[in-house]
């Protein structure tokens, strides 16, 4: 039972170790909430497709300028 | 010592994953670790890639003074945000040196990820790239891949500083804008100096 009461206690120290953000106004702040929750857990679930239009859209835009960027940064590890 | 080295390379392993799947809650325990044996490795990984690269660069400096420059910019980097913490923090004993230590060092797996995946392309798909369609088409792919790792990043260091510092997240945003101020002419200097093409941060 002492065990089980310390690692709530421990969990709890752990959870409670920063304040939760607040935005100054709740509809920004039940925004926030919403949207980081998404990138809590899991962010890539999220993350990959939008990064995959990201580069479409770009390759749209951009064309050729695009493969000239990756040529660069392919010298620049 | 081999146990405890063993032990630690477990958890980093453990902790890399749990970054992926979950990296608010990791990153909270992370900033609570005392291990020292955990960044240890971790930047013990960061030299073997030096070493690795120095094959592969133009040699113009050697690998351990990059390796160097490298540890001066990542202590540099973590003592601006907690002595920036210290000033932003009415309770100055909470912060501790440490736990900006442990969560900036595994914010470096993203970078770690993508300058190794990149020198390895280098050997196998060696740029230019052209402008067939598989030329285009790694190219979108290359975009997408270092666009996730960088959000993923971002995720780390903005993660690294929230549970580091104890701030809002006004505050970190505030941190973050004050240290790319000085860090981006830096990175510059860095790139002019070919010490760095890209920021190893």
């Amino acid at each position: 039972m002492k065990n089980i009461n310390f690692r709530m206690k421990q969990k709890m120290n752990e959870v409670f170790s920063i304040e939760p953000n607040d935005l100054g106004v709740n509809i920004l702040t039940n925004y926030f909430r919403k949207i980081t929750s998404y990138l809590k857990t899991a962010p890539f679930i999220l993350v990959i497709p939008l990064t995959i239009s990201i580069s479409l859209f770009l390759y749209i835009i951009f064309g050729k300028l695009l493969v000239r960027l990756v040529t660069i940064l392919q010298y620049g590890y | 010592m081999a146990t405890d080295l063993i032990t630690s390379f477990v958890l980093v392993m453990r902790n890399f994953i749990l970054l992926i799947i979950s990296p608010y809650k990791t990153m909270r325990k992370i900033s609570l670790e005392k291990d020292l044996y955990q960044p240890a490795l971790i930047i013990g990984l960061i030299f073997i890639y030096f070493k690795f690269i120095y094959y592969l660069r133009d040699r113009i400096y050697p690998a351990t003074l990059i390796y160097l420059i490298f540890v001066i910019n990542f202590f540099l980097t973590i003592s601006f945000f907690y002595l920036l913490s210290k000033l932003f923090n009415k309770n100055k004993k909470e912060i501790k040196f440490y736990s900006f230590v442990f969560t900036f060092i595994y914010s470096m797996l993203p970078t770690l990820i993508w300058f190794l995946s990149t020198s390895i392309l280098y050997i196998f798909l060696p740029p230019p790239r052209t402008f067939s369609l598989m030329g285009k088409g790694f190219s979108i792919f290359f975009i997408a891949y270092s666009l996730s790792l960088l959000i993923w990043k971002f995720i780390l260091v903005y993660l690294a500083v929230r549970f580091s510092s104890k701030q809002n997240f006004f505050k970190v945003l505030t941190m973050i804008i004050y240290y790319l101020i000085w860090f981006i002419p830096y990175s510059i200097f860095l790139y002019q100096f070919k010490l760095f093409r890209v920021p190893f941060i």
